[in-house]
């Protein structure tokens, strides 16, 4: 009898830590309260004053950094949101922050999608994924949120919402604004003898030279992450007169003039990249720029953070301009926003309109520019003394912009379209591909996925 | 015992968990899996029934799965040959040590008990270009290659690196299996093949080998079934790049599934490596015959 009880009692334990093993929670608690069982999720440690007290509303949202560790300016601005949120409406509601590194992001939160997990909010860029989200119902407008407070919806600035907008709904909340651009070292540029910015492709490649002459590495880019790559591939067909919507709908094609020139001239420029460009990834190409081993970086404003974060002295030196038209006009610039998008199944939307606001209020958007050196979404006035130099640089810039286009990688057809451009950019750059046969590679993988369905 | 044993319904009692286990855990998922394949599904939305239209694009359109097929085959054919290899020699030699055998065996076995996708984060760093062995190798006055974005040659430089990379943390878990089948061979079997006159030698290749031979069996297998659906190491070292180069079937899967929602095609991937795995352990069963062992 005795033995079977025995026995009774281990099968139990035994099917018991089987089960256990089998559950996937998106729940990663808060402060310094550990992961639950199968999660492999980071915990946001929020101050101890956060902590809930699991009478509140509880709330998810995925993000894309990890809020304790990262030196990103940006990143511990959203933290110290995050913290002052919990603490507003502790007993109310209380957010947990699912975090995953950028690169594995989207991939993660595609899979908590397809799992019938979706986290209650979710950060997110414009483009394909957000598409596709929206177009599946994953997300849900917020018209009527932002409708029911105006003061809200209006302190917006005008076109923010451009992006995320699907017919007459509105998907969700840019928390920031971006635009790619070409930070350079001054100090660098002074000791090649370059006096003024260049404004055309010919004085670009000429201040190249003679930087490249000073023993000074041009331009620091990465190819091991291909988006950084493509982002200048970007630049470069715009400036060629490439239309991503003429692509996207088979008006144009990518084995046109137009492209193969804007390819060749990304090989051109790649000739100025730093040697270890193959290899290094977005961090390390970055890092070569603040460390001032390169003189120039062509990148997203967001770059100002994550500079400014790492490096004491590159605020100083770094100036800011415009990436080069092939006449010297003003020139289109590549724009983004981050994106905050509400889940449609979510059961708590209240709590999470509350924590949008909170993103949004002026107190996020001041530290947004005056800390993170990012552009604010808001009309709010911030100092502009206490932002970062290169705030205001950017800012001019935007102030004289004429036009505006995505990044490539998130306006061409679809996410695996965006990923064919950045491989075969990359592949040009590298020489295992000639331009005419990457430009038909991805020609090939339109006819067969975009064009025909 | 014995007649608890013979009861049925005993052993029907005992059999059932794992049978649910494996039907809910395994079974079911993989049928699911086989009639995805046929749809095209997005997760999101309803399954539509495509027939055998992934499979025709894979095998016809898509470049990177042939590629993907191509390293997915090379990885198992190299770690096959270099993990039995190695692993077969230290087992013999460590088995032969008089000191530091418990050492030695557990430095070797270390990299097992690591995770892989942090050793593959790694090898990453000790890879790049501006650190690491690169480093090393320009204090000697060496320009380093590439070693993860190299692309040149049928199999490129960057995939050799991966399986090597790949020895190092799974030979341990091949020595410590070919340890185990060695120290279950009976001393007198040695004792009478020295009496005969064999030299240390044919000792090994007459009668530890042999002896080996279902050793052998259960680690073709497990490497040739884990070379088959690798995905950590290639997924952290290379994320399949650079142009999905490095790319193989797992983390073709994954990318197709997860990245483009396109869990019918990735279901599809699926099939083919449950397919090829199930191939490989049909070879090793045909191939290496333990009859004669199991006779003895």
């Amino acid at each position: 009898m005795k033995k079977k009880l025995l026995s009774l009692i281990l099968a139990g334990t035994m099917a018991a830590s089987l089960m256990a093993g089998c559950g996937v929670s998106t729940d990663t608690g808060s402060g310094g309260s550990s992961d639950s069982a199968g999660s492999d999720t980071a915990s946001t440690g929020s101050s101890a004053a956060s902590e809930a007290t699991g009478d509140e509303e509880e709330i998810t949202w995925a993000f894309w950094d990890d809020l304790n560790a990262s030196q990103d300016l940006m990143t511990q601005t959203y933290k110290d949101t995050v913290d002052r949120f919990n603490e507003t409406y502790k007993g109310k509601y209380h957010l947990n922050v699912v975090t995953t590194n950028l690169e594995e992001y989207d991939s993660k939160v595609n899979a908590l999608v397809a799992a019938g997990n979706t986290p209650d909010l979710l950060i997110c860029n414009p483009g394909p994924n957000a598409d596709v989200y929206v177009n599946s119902n994953v997300v849900q407008p917020i018209n009527k949120y932002l409708d029911e407070d105006p003061d809200w919806k209006n302190s917006f600035s005008g076109g923010m919402f451009d992006r995320i907008t699907y017919g007459d709904d509105i998907y969700g909340v840019p928390t920031n604004f971006a635009a790619a651009l070409c930070f350079y070292n001054t100090e660098l540029f002074e000791k090649a003898g370059i006096t003024e910015v260049p404004k055309d492709m010919d004085g670009f490649l000429a201040a190249c030279d003679k930087l490249k002459a000073a023993g000074i590495t041009p331009i620091s880019c990465s190819a091991s992450t291909a988006w950084c790559l493509s982002m200048i591939a970007g630049y470069c067909m715009n400036r060629e007169g490439v239309d991503t919507k003429a692509l996207n709908s088979g008006d144009m094609h990518w084995t046109d003039a137009k492209v193969k020139a804007g390819a060749n001239d990304l090989v051109t420029i790649s000739k100025y990249f730093q040697d270890t460009y193959l290899g290094d990834s977005n961090d390390d190409a970055t890092a070569h720029f603040y460390n001032e081993e390169a003189a120039m970086l062509i990148q997203g404003s967001w770059v100002i953070a994550q500079m400014n974060g790492n490096s004491d002295t590159i605020e100083d030196k770094c100036g800011v301009f415009s990436f080069p038209t092939l006449d010297g006009s003003n020139g289109p610039m590549i724009v983004k926003t981050d994106n905050v998008l509400m889940s449609s199944t979510t059961k708590y939307p209240d709590a999470c309109v509350a924590f949008m606001k909170m993103l949004t209020d002026d107190t996020a958007q001041k530290a947004t520019a005056e800390k993170a050196g990012k552009i604010p979404v808001t009309d709010v006035e911030y100092d502009k003394n206490a932002a970062p130099k290169q705030l205001s640089y950017v800012s001019d810039i935007l102030a004289t912009m004429t036009d505006s286009f995505g990044f490539y990688n998130e306006s061409l057809a679809s996410v695996e379209a965006g990923d064919t451009f950045d491989n075969n950019m990359v592949s040009i750059v590298m020489g295992e591909e000639s331009v005419d046969d990457g430009c038909q590679a991805i020609e090939t993988f339109y006819a067969d996925n975009v064009w025909n369905k | 015992m014995d007649k608890l044993l013979r009861d049925k319904k005993a052993i029907a009692f005992f059999e059932a968990p794992a049978l649910i286990m494996f039907t809910l855990i395994l079974f079911i998922p993989i049928v699911y899996a086989i009639f995805i394949s046929f749809c095209d599904w997005n997760a999101l939305t309803k399954p539509v029934f495509v027939g055998m239209k992934n499979y025709a694009d894979l095998f016809s359109k898509d470049a990177i799965f042939r590629t993907a097929l191509k390293n997915s085959i090379f990885f198992a054919l190299f770690s096959l040959v270099t993990q039995q290899a190695v692993g077969l020699l230290l087992a013999v030699v460590l088995s032969n040590l008089r000191w530091g055998k418990n050492l030695y065996k557990n430095i070797i076995y270390l990299p097992c008990v690591l995770s892989s996708a942090a050793l593959g984060l790694l090898f990453s760093f000790l890879l790049k270009p501006n650190m690491g062995l690169n480093q090393l190798l320009a204090v000697f006055g060496i320009k380093g290659p590439n070693w993860l974005m190299s692309v040149k040659g049928t199999i490129p430089l960057t995939m050799w690196v991966i399986g090597v990379v790949a020895l190092w943390i799974y030979v341990g878990t091949t020595m410590m299996l070919y340890m185990a089948g060695i120290s279950g061979i009976d001393n007198s079997l040695m004792e009478a093949a020295y009496i005969d006159g064999a030299t240390k030698s044919q000792t090994f290749f007459h009668v530890t080998l042999p002896l080996l031979k279902p050793m052998m069996k259960t680690t073709v297998s497990l490497t040739l079934i884990g070379s088959l659906k690798f995905f950590d190491l290639v997924y952290n070292m290379t994320q399949g790049g650079p142009n999905n180069k490095t790319q193989n079937l797992a983390t073709w899967l994954y990318f197709e599934g997860f990245a483009y929602f396109k869990y019918g095609y990735a279901s599809a991937i699926s099939v083919v490596l449950l397919l090829l795995c199930l191939l490989a352990t049909f070879i090793v069963n045909k191939c290496i015959n333990t009859k004669d062992f199991d006779e003895v």
